[in-house]
């Protein structure tokens, strides 16, 4: 099969063919397209397939990473929405949890007040009502109303619809009622369920993940629908399949209809990126680390297998989501991060960024901060002449300008100071690691870092001796990680139910029923994408609590018939979890089945082992000699440093520190203590040694 | 007489540690800080701390100040964990107890730091070696401490402190590693729905227990003496950002009068409409907050506040969200150095700083009307930094039987903001000293025999102005079975004040709603009280006061009100002078409209 990844970023949109039965591999960059990020797309696949002598019309499946949800969220540019809600209940997202975001602060904002999905006048309410434990109906739904809602948001200039109606996650035939009846009085309208984009309990989170559902539902929709003309119209034969943040790729008519799955496309594109890279080794307990210009992408992998986020954990734009996501950290730490004096005199680095305008000083456009790049510059970290392979020359005066006066504020040493503001910033780096792995009982020790984009690799060695990772990978192509990451991807679809059963006394038939109706939904998905049902695997999963207690852990389920026997061993399993993560578990107390869950992933071919380098000579590799500062015992010395091309770099040959390694998209740091090798099947990996 | 609360002095260790050092201690410190909260929300059983966030975890240096505090946890709980320490410390060397490697410590007084009776907190002491170097704590507030009825809200009718429940004074439930057994069974006798509120500590203790452990960890990095001269440096850091926020502000004496309800139906007239007076003294980088003039203490009645644990951290914790704004400031670590230029007064055996054995048990409200009476203070010295007068809040406990079982629940009812410069108030949140979340309506209505019949923002009532209050909101509960509530509010007497113009906010309400509709008004603090099957109650939250004069808000906004239906158009008439025809303003008529206003002034 011939398949192509396409991730577009702010800046790049990046391109990786394989095919995968010659094991042939190709990339491409080409420059975004803001306006319509499709033309790059299409842009891209024909130039890459020009240049590479591909045929375009022959290429079976494009994977997509796209950050179109996920920009009209953040820049809250979307749909005019509407609403049909429960009778008594029409501000439930106004008023959400009735927290305020920030503690101490009178003039701060709150995202689902200031910028409502749904304005209140597109929140209409109509008579129904369901009650708890099975959905009885205390109040039937008022069809009539429903018709004179949707009536009304049509004559407003509403473009989407989300029906939200409490406890719908126990019977969805209220809503969907209501979605025929707006759709009859609005063809064409996006109508979104707040029960078929989360059939789960906590009625802010799912009605928000409805609003928003329909909130970016027609610009997704319309995107999707254009790129795909345009591929056909340009003689691309593929078919089109978009990343969604669930790790696995959905097809473009399920993107269309939920565009609320692709809010972490590119990233979780990257985490797969980083997995596949650090499997190509043979490590698979991971954390995967992103580091571009104004933030750090964090994951984690264990066991080959990335975490989900917990319903609770996941948020965009300042709203709540619940979808099911990659667990992806992210924090305001990168190249661009600002170091400053603040007002006490404390020495502070982010979560400001001078981005990629003016950005660092040393880019030479006008930026007059010190940056986390002019730091590296200052400390001779980055060759001017040799950044990003050549294609920009880094201005070293005004990089040292900068952080001359960051320093005669601290009173410090230039050097000092340009050495702190990377400590400060790597020790917010580990912090950030620190609260995905050492919370939830990972010891960081068991791992491998895995470090990419620009950034990454510059701080990847000191990052990990902070936390006593033994290990740094980076990757062949650390710049498009997340494009190589679509080819390792596969279909997949979730289901979940709210169930609220005692562990005790579960009602197995109903478990039994309930699984079985979710596995017979994915798969019907999976009929209607043509996918062999011989690809089609269940993963089942439930998020299970103590009673009483209100986060839940997500415990396996076996497949099959669900016995009391079964149950037991997920309850032991369960209890071995909380001991796991919190460092406690209740013997003796009882627990609830809260939610149980089906991913269905049906299998599509992936990238293979890419063809082993060819090694080089350290003679060969080597660009320059320079003197680069590193802390070695609590001050800051200068060191005779190589600076090595690393496609010249000879392979299992150990490599001490201090070293950089360059290449044309990203730079790596060996510090002092640290060796590293470029080993056969691509990557280099640096043996992390003792520092500070 | 009369009491000054000053923080200990700061000690001079000689010590000093490279800037770099002391961000990246500090930024360690707070990642423990918040591994701590975030075990404990998600161990802890009550809807009251895993739902509600009523909890708090926090790192204190070996003296009994404050270095670190989880980001998500309530102020309120976070902010006296220093002062249990301190208390704890003190009781301790009174009674000539030590301290020791394996010691686990319960405290709850209110007359030595505690917050209050039901926020119980559990410390850790940090020991390496033979040397204590820190205490790793969490507190949270529990659904039950053995008070006169079920919940620990909402006992507005405790007559003294040994009628709020179990007092706990620097208790060890372990001692050096071992558990004291007796205590723990006093506990599980003496609190009703024992199972949850033990499940509870034990989640505090675990929690606490992490903290300790991380703490050392840290320790075993950068020793003792760096650990130290860092948190010295980043307290004097704290320290210098408040007093340069303080010194921003002219110098004078600011002087503000709000009132709380007390007992609005009692027949005693020192129980009602009691006045809490701030006097503002900013000389300098400094701030001396006086409260003389704040009514004498309710001897009989739990709306007597805790100077140490709530009254301090009220007063703290507005000066700082005013001067020191996150959304202006970006984060500040909050720890000793903090409040070191705040110097507060308080006449001894007023309702700020009552005489033992007062009771307090219900001090939330008053204590949150004091946030918004040193707000008032501050709007005059920095109008364009604080909002107008915030929606207080109501606590209802609700409780039951389910077969022979005690069931109790816990709700806060929010409030809403005032309007503030260039912005309109936030509407129906947690207001100052709280920010707890409500419960979802599908998880209530799933365990407990309640439902929510309605959950909305209140329309036609908010403080009008050039930046309008916030709304507020309507929530009722019903009630699926017989049982009874337990209510502790504020605010059904006293409008939120308006600002520079601004029009006041709107009062709290509370009714009981028969099945036949028939509907009783409810006073703002009813003790545990029966309600029978079908019947509901209504509770009408506040709305916030205004900012600025209403002619001069922008048509545009006041259209909107009307078309998203938060105001009626007599309303834009009424108070804004804006004249909607046909879903658009009427500009001729607007200014003619208000014109006239102007002139008729």
């Amino acid at each position: 099969m011939r398949l192509v990844g396409v991730d577009v970023g702010g800046t790049f949109t990046d391109l990786v063919f394989t095919d995968t039965e010659s094991g042939r591999t190709v990339i491409h960059k080409t420059p975004t397209t803001p306006d319509d990020p499709s033309r790059g797309v299409i842009a891209g696949v024909i130039e890459l397939c020009r240049r590479n002598g591909i045929d375009p019309g022959a290429l079976d499946h494009l994977l997509h990473g796209t950050t179109i949800a996920t920009n009209a969220v953040l820049e809250y540019d979307g749909a005019v929405a509407g609403m049909v809600t429960t009778e008594g209940y029409r501000d439930i997202l106004h008023i959400g949890r009735h927290q305020r975001p920030q503690h101490y602060s009178i003039m701060q904002e709150i995202p689902w007040q200031e910028r409502p999905l749904v304005r209140r006048r597109h929140r209409k309410t109509v008579r129904e009502r369901l009650i708890p434990p099975r959905g009885e109906v205390l109040e039937p739904l008022d069809e009539e109303a429903v018709r004179e809602a949707a009536r009304s948001l049509k004559a407003e200039g509403v473009e989407a619809v989300a029906v939200c109606f409490l406890f719908s996650y126990l019977d969805r035939r209220h809503e969907n009622r209501a979605r025929e009846i707006i759709l009859e009085e609005c063809p064409g309208c996006f109508v979104t369920t707040s029960s078929s984009v989360a059939q789960q309990f906590r009625e802010f989170e799912r009605f928000t993940t409805a609003a928003m559902n329909a909130f970016i539902g027609p610009k997704v929709r319309t995107y999707v629908d254009r790129l795909e003309r345009n591929m056909g119209e340009s003689g691309i034969g593929a078919d089109l399949h978009v990343m969604g943040s669930n790790g696995g790729v959905a097809t473009a008519k399920m993107v269309a209809e939920k565009p609320i799955l692709t809010l972490l496309s590119g990233p979780a594109a990257g985490v797969l990126g980083g997995a596949w890279s650090g499997a190509l080794s043979g490590f698979d307990n991971l954390i995967t680390f992103d580091v571009g210009g104004t933030s750090a992408d964090i994951g984690t992998v264990v066991g080959g297998a990335f975490a989900e986020a917990t319903a609770r954990d996941t948020w965009i734009g300042g709203y709540p989501v619940l979808a099911p996501m990659i667990d992806i950290h992210t924090i305001g730490a990168g190249g661009g991060s600002i170091a400053y004096v603040d007002a006490g005199g404390g020495f502070r680095v982010g979560p400001r960024s001078a981005g990629a305008r003016p950005g660092p000083a040393a880019y030479g456009h006008g930026g007059d901060k010190p940056t986390v790049t002019d730091a590296h510059v200052v400390l001779g970290r980055l060759d001017p002449e040799n950044f990003l392979g050549g294609e920009m020359a880094l201005n070293v005066d005004a990089a040292t300008g900068v952080m001359e006066r960051l320093a005669g504020g601290l009173g410090m040493g230039l050097h000092e100071t340009a050495s702190g503001v990377l400590t400060i910033l790597n020790a917010n780096m580990a912090n950030a690691i620190r609260s995905r792995t050492v919370q939830k009982g990972l010891d960081p020790r068991d791992f491998t870092l895995v470090a990419f984009g620009g950034a990454g690799p510059l701080h990847a060695a000191e990052v990990a001796a902070l936390l006593g990772i033994p290990r740094v990978i980076v990757p062949h192509y650390p710049g498009i990680t997340s494009a190589v990451g679509l080819l390792t991807s596969d279909l997949k679809y979730d289901a979940v139910r709210t169930e609220f059963q005692i562990g005790s006394a579960v009602d197995c038939e109903r478990l039994n029923r309930d699984f079985a109706a979710m596995e017979a939904e994915i798969s019907g998905q999976f009929r209607e994408d043509r996918v062999d049902p011989a690809a089609v695997a269940f993963l089942r999963s439930g998020d299970l609590r103590y009673v009483g207690q209100g986060y839940e852990l997500r415990i396996a389920f076996p497949a099959g018939t669900i016995t009391q026997q079964a149950m037991a061993a997920v309850l032991d399993a369960f209890t071995a979890a909380h001991e796991a993560e919190y460092g406690h578990a209740f013997e003796g107390s009882e627990i609830e089945v809260v939610n149980i869950r089906v991913a269905g992933v049906g299998r599509i071919p992936k990238i293979g082992t890419p063809a082993p380098p060819e090694g080089g000579s350290l003679a060969a590799a080597t660009a320059s000699v320079r003197m680069c500062h590193f802390p070695v015992k609590g001050t800051i010395r200068p060191l005779e440093t190589p600076f090595l091309k690393r496609e010249a770099l000879p392979l299992q040959t150990p490599i001490k520190g201090p070293a950089v390694i360059l290449q044309t998209d990203t730079t790596t740091v060996v510090p002092q203590g640290s060796s590293l090798i470029a080993d056969g099947k691509g990557n280099l990996i640096i043996s992390v040694g003792e520092t500070v | 007489m009369t009491l000054e609360l000053t923080p200990p002095p700061a000690t001079d260790t000689g010590r000093t540690v490279d800037q770099v050092t002391v961000s990246v201690i500090q930024g360690a410190l707070e990642n423990i800080a918040v591994e701590m909260g975030y075990r404990l929300m998600r161990m802890s059983y009550s809807s009251i701390i895993r739902e509600s966030e009523d909890f708090g975890a926090g790192l204190v240096d070996a003296s009994g100040r404050g270095l670190a505090e989880s980001a998500q946890s309530t102020p309120l709980q976070s902010g006296p964990i220093p002062g249990y320490i301190r208390g704890i410390l003190k009781i301790m060397a009174e009674r000539g107890e030590e301290i020791r490697p394996g010691d686990v410590i319960m405290h709850n007084d209110a007359y030595s730091g505690a917050s209050h009776g039901p926020d119980v907190a559990f410390v850790v002491p940090i020991f390496h070696g033979e040397r204590l170097v820190a205490f790793a704590a969490t507190t949270a507030h529990h659904l039950d401490i053995g008070a006169l009825t079920p919940g620990s809200c909402g006992i507005v009718d405790a007559i003294d402190a040994y009628a709020e429940g179990l007092q706990l004074r620097a208790i060890k439930v372990y001692d050096a590693g071992q558990r004291v057994a007796p205590v723990w069974q006093i506990l599980r006798d003496n609190i009703r729905i024992s199972d949850l509120v033990v499940g509870d500590m034990e989640a505090q203790i675990a929690a606490a227990r992490i903290g300790a452990k991380r703490y050392l960890e840290l320790v075993e990095r950068y020793g003792v003496e760096t650990m130290e001269a860092a948190a010295e440096a980043a307290m004097d850091h704290a320290e210098r950002l408040m007093r340069q926020a303080i010194a921003r502000l002219p110098d004078g004496v600011y002087t503000a009068t709000t009132h709380i309800d007390g007992y609005e139906d009692s027949s005693n007239p020192s129980h009602k409409a009691l006045p809490l007076v701030v006097t503002l003294r900013v000389a300098g980088d400094e701030i001396e907050v006086d409260l003389t003039g704040t009514a004498p203490q309710v001897p009989d009645r739990p709306i007597n506040m805790p100077l140490v644990g709530t009254v301090d951290i009220a007063i703290w914790l507005t000066i700082r969200s005013v001067l020191l704004d996150t959304a202006v400031y970006g984060h500040i670590p909050v720890n000793d150095g903090l409040t070191r230029p705040i110097r507060i007064k308080a006449p001894r055996g007023c309702l700020a700083n009552p005489i033992y054995p007062a009771p307090t048990i219900a001090r939330f409200c008053p204590g949150n009307q004091l946030a918004d009476t040193v707000m008032k203070a501050l709007a005059q010295a920095a109008p364009t930094q604080v909002s107008g007068g915030i929606g207080n809040l109501k606590v209802i406990a609700f409780s039951g039987f389910r077969g022979e079982k005690h069931w109790v629940h816990m709700e806060i009812f929010e409030g809403a903001y005032g309007g503030r410069y260039g912005r309109d108030g936030m509407d129906a949140v947690d207001t100052l000293y709280a920010n707890t979340r409500n419960n979802p309506i599908e998880d209530i209505e799933t365990h407990l025999p309640l439902r929510v019949a309605r959950y909305e923002l209140r329309e036609n009532a908010c403080g009008a102005g050039k930046w309008r209050g916030g709304f507020g909101s309507v929530r009722e509960f019903a009630y699926l079975s017989d049982g009874a509530a337990s209510v502790e509010g504020e605010g059904h007497c006293f409008d939120p004040w308006g600002l520079v113009g601004g029009g006041h906010g709107a009062s709290a309400q509370l009714r009981l709603v028969r099945e036949d509709g028939e509907q009783t008004p409810l006073p703002s603090k009813v003790p545990h009280k029966r309600i029978g099957t079908g019947e509901r109650l209504r509770c009408v939250g506040p709305a916030g006061g205004g900012y600025g004069d209403p002619l001069e808000r922008d048509p545009s906004k006041v259209l909107d009100d009307v078309l998203d239906g938060l105001i009626s158009e007599d309303i834009a008439e009424r108070d804004y002078g804006v004249v909607i025809l046909e879903d658009r303003v009427d500009v001729a008529a607007t200014a003619a409209r208000r014109e006239a206003r102007i002139a008729a002034g």
